[in-house]
């Protein structure tokens, strides 16, 4: 069912997940609030790449996506007291409907266009939620109060840890199956796809769903970690930059390259703050990520691969002499 | 085969009437314009089954665009497609391909991240999703597959970028055969070919219609390469059918030799 | 009611189309978005608000030296990023984003992330019956239509706007006639930067200084150029006024706060039913 080399990989993923979880047994709670963080990011990553670095159809407006999936639970939960155990499927539901209608240009458009359409839809969202129905939805200043789904560093921590690797685990077990072929290869030339017998629309359809599922369930759970919602900082290009960042530093279109983009960019983010506080960070970053785009396009993931190929054949050469 | 139109009655009638047999492929009164070019002009044209038609033109004359309206990757202005008999007017790309009507193009279309062995499991692919999701790939027929136009074996892991022309062209053949065509469309097989390639690709067409009984429509600018792989051969010239004839009566047509005048093809 | 709608709309219409014509330009020659378009108009506004307010270097040296600065930001682009990416649209489009992001910190880093209010470049108000309008939109209005009349010219009569052409037509066939792309380019991108850098000095004095300024411009841009079919800068010209009379009146006659929100819907219905355009793909 999966391609070759898959047995190896999982050991990796065994080996993270082992760490991970065991990560709160030695560090502080700020540290493991970092990490928290982090696993949002990499699920929002995770959702970019599942659509964008696979087919190639790259969103500027998945903050859009992520946006659905908070304010309807947000909605939900403030003003008609419904339980998390029903408000937070319903937005994920909102969101795969609201994914699907936002691609259905990508039926007819593609490249540059589909990428403006999406970046027009988050702008779209954050002038709407402001002005229409400010008195529901909160207006500029949002909604805050919203009850939390556990509470304690910790506890989060492990249920934002466990949801990424699943849905990480799960994506990246997809994208080794024929079916993970298929959409990959879509990326690469969609009339020779279609020239092979394959239907590209149910495909793509099935990416932008499955993309939507996950925003939808990350936005969900993010905003109610925080506690409250705001259309700035969430229709907002900024937000997308951090999206962005995660995945092209990575490496897109491989699952396990954004994961660990989503990590380096939130830890070294964080981590840096005592040394070089306020925007001087983002300056870095945002040059960091530009240089590694333009020497090596594929990210940190390729340049592990490199060094562990440079490693293991390293090694076997020195045993065969 | 469900997303088959209905025949009109007079077409079969027609068909019988001149007592040929049901061609393979038809095409009746194709016509494309872009802007105020005339691509292709009321273009009629049949492949029997079995048959390996050859495609010859002037640059310019529409023979991709055929191609193209054949395959749905344009869609017709006028005129109509039939496969086996039945219009497929209404049926998309990749539709038509699963009915058995495949192609390759002139300019190859290769998956820069794909394995020559991943490009024949695209081609192999399934229709269903979850087909896709719960079976894996059948190795073993990919590499046959990849093994019958000697891309096999340790070739098979190879990339788009290591490969030279000729196996670019037999790439996208193979990517093509693997979908099981029972009528191919090649777009120029043999340009920008040496010699000795263009003798494999031809040698692996015909070893295809004997084993398979593929039935071929060619367009090629290399006359020589084409000739003994066509039973029969049409024109195009400005987007018209100019004449069609066995490979002798149509080199030897006066009108045809004087379309080509000029436009350099003897020397290709 | 009418003449409340049409003057300033027709103002804010020209500021509009001066915003856009650097990032038509680009797209029309190389075929690819400019994502940091939005950077070169911010970076015009900051350094005419460093020269002029701070350095106290006068209102047209800062301006000249405002926009000659855009010149250099958009060569200096070009050779370190766009030519690296060798023409790949996508690539270029991300980078381009990460790009306007970065400078978008660097100003916060530089200037601070409070917004500065800019004196307008010409004081006073002007009156017509009812309606009021600045100068200073008068005046971002008329020098649009002088740059960009003086652009059809040098895009129409002279050499290199030839060469410019030739490139937007059909890049291969100029090569064939001794064209160099990548020097066409060159000069396009740093005429963009020059461009933008002056669209911003003007935006900036009709609105303000701020560190996420960008992104509005941006939207503009990229709406003009998709409502007005992608590389026309005629329909460009068209389009700046459709968005500028739209905009203009949603925000007179029915909300404020509603501005981007008409230009967005009309960029999604846009690329939705004529992803050509309005008016099509015409020539340069
Ligand atoms: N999408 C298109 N838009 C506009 N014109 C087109 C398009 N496709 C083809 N044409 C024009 O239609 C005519 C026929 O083109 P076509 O590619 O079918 O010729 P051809 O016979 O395959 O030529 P060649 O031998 O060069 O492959 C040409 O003049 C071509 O420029
Ligand atoms: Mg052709």
């Amino acid at each position: 069912m999966f391609a070759k080399g898959t047995n190896k990989g999982f050991l990796g993923w065994m080996i993270f997940g082992i760490a991970m979880l065991a990560l709160p047994l030695f560090a502080s709670s700020a540290t493991v609030r970092i990490f928290v963080f982090a696993n949002y990011i990499a699920i929002f990553a995770i959702s970019w790449d599942v659509l964008s670095g696979r087919t190639g159809y790259i969103s500027f407006g998945h903050p859009f996506l992520i946006g659905i999936g908070g304010y309807t639970t947000a909605l939900l939960t403030h003003h008609l007291d419904m339980p998390l155990y029903i408000t937070i499927p319903a937005a994920v539901l909102v969101t795969m409907i609201a994914g699907t209608l936002f691609f259905l240009p990508a039926l007819r458009i593609r490249g540059t266009y589909f990428a403006l359409v999406t970046l027009a839809f988050m702008e779209l969202m954050y002038g709407l939620v402001q002005v229409v129905a400010p008195d529901i939805t909160g207006g500029t200043r949002g909604l805050t109060g919203l009850p939390s789904i556990v509470t304690g560093a910790v506890s989060n921590y492990y249920l934002s840890f466990g949801v990424m690797f699943t849905l990480g685990l799960a994506m990246w077990l997809l994208i080794r199956t024929r079916l993970g072929t298929a959409l990959g290869s879509i990326g690469m030339n969609e009339e020779a796809v279609r020239a092979c017998g394959l239907n590209t629309t149910k495909l793509k359809l099935f990416a932008f769903t499955l993309s939507a599922m996950i925003a939808g369930l990350g936005g969900a759970m993010y905003i109610h970690y925080l506690g409250s919602i705001a259309p700035r900082g969430l229709f907002d290009v900024s937000f997308l930059f951090t999206i962005l960042v995660a995945c092209l530093l990575g490496g897109a279109g491989t699952i396990t390259g954004p994961i660990m983009g989503a990590f380096f960019l939130t830890l070294l983010l964080e981590f840096l703050r005592p040394y070089i506080p306020g925007s001087e960070r983002y300056l870095i970053y945002g040059v960091a990520t530009l240089v590694l785009y333009v020497l090596q396009p594929r990210g940190i993931h390729r340049l592990i691969q490199i060094t562990v190929n440079w490693f293991v054949e390293g090694f076997m050469r020195r045993k065969s002499t | 085969m469900s997303y088959f139109t209905e025949n009109k009655g007079f077409d079969t009638l027609s068909a019988t009437s001149e007592n040929r047999p049901q061609p393979m492929l038809e095409a009746r009164g194709l016509t494309k314009s872009f802007g105020g070019l005339m691509a292709t002009k009321n273009v009629s044209l049949h492949v029997n089954p079995g048959e390996s038609l050859g495609i010859i033109g002037p640059n310019g004359a529409g023979k991709t665009t055929l191609l193209n309206l054949l395959t749905k990757e344009i869609t017709p202005d006028q005129g109509s497609v039939f496969l086996n008999g039945n219009c497929i007017d209404r049926l998309s790309i990749h539709k038509r391909v699963l009915a058995g009507l495949a192609r390759t193009y002139q300019v190859p279309r290769p998956f820069h991240d794909l394995t020559i062995q991943e490009h024949i499991r695209v081609g192999m692919m399934p229709d269903g999703l979850f087909d896709m999701l719960l079976h894996g790939a059948d190795d073993e027929k990919e590499l046959k597959i990849a093994e019958s136009v000697g891309l096999g074996g340790e070739r098979a892991q190879q990339y788009p970028y290591e490969l030279a022309m000729g196996d670019l062209r037999r790439l996208e053949l193979v990517r093509t055969l693997a979908t099981e065509p029972s009528i191919l469309l090649l777009d120029e097989v043999f340009a920008g070919l040496t010699v000795k390639e263009i003798d494999q690709i031809s040698e692996l067409l015909t070893n295809r219609r004997a084993t398979h009984s593929t039935t071929y429509m060619i367009v090629s600018h290399d006359l020589k390469a084409l000739e003994p792989l066509v039973d029969r051969v049409v024109v195009i010239n400005f987007g018209e059918v100019m004449t069609e004839g066995t490979f002798r009566e149509v080199v030897a047509d006066t009108d045809v030799q004087n379309a080509y005048l000029g436009t350099g093809w003897e020397q290709e | 009611m009418l003449i409340q709608i049409l003057l300033p709309g027709l103002l804010l219409s020209g500021l509009y189309a001066l915003i856009a014509i650097g990032f038509t330009m680009i797209f029309s020659v190389g075929r690819v978005l400019n994502l940091g378009y939005g950077a070169f108009i911010m970076f015009g506004g900051y350094i005419y608000y460093q020269s002029a307010q701070i350095l106290g270097l006068g209102k047209v040296p800062s301006f000249v030296i405002a926009t000659a600065a855009g010149v250099l930001l958009g060569l200096i682009v070009y050779v370190i990023l766009i030519r690296k990416l060798k023409g790949d649209a996508i690539a270029i489009e991300i980078s381009t984003l990460i790009f306007a992001i970065v400078t978008q910190a660097a100003i916060i880093v530089v200037f601070s992330p409070s917004p500065k209010s800019m004196w307008p470049l010409i004081p006073g108000v002007l009156r017509v019956g009812d309606v009021i309008v600045t100068y200073n939109l008068v005046v971002a209005a008329v020098t649009s239509w002088v740059v960009l009349a003086a652009l059809f010219l040098f895009i129409g009569k002279t050499h290199i706007g030839r060469a410019i052409r030739a490139v937007s037509m059909d890049p291969k066939g100029a090569v064939i006639s001794g064209i160099d792309p990548d020097r066409i380019n060159l000069i396009i991108w740093g005429l963009s930067g020059g461009l933008g850098a002056m669209a911003g000095i003007f935006l900036a004095t009709y609105t303000q200084l701020a560190p996420a300024m960008w992104v509005a411009p941006l939207i503009i841009a990229v709406a003009v150029v998709i409502v007005g079919g992608i590389g026309s800068i005629l329909g460009g010209l068209v389009a700046a006024h459709v968005i500028g009379m739209l905009e203009t009146i949603t925000t007179t006659l029915i909300a404020a706060e509603l501005r981007g929100v008409a230009t967005m819907l009309l960029i999604i219905l846009v690329l939705i039913i004529a992803p050509k355009g309005l008016f099509g793909k015409a020539e340069l």
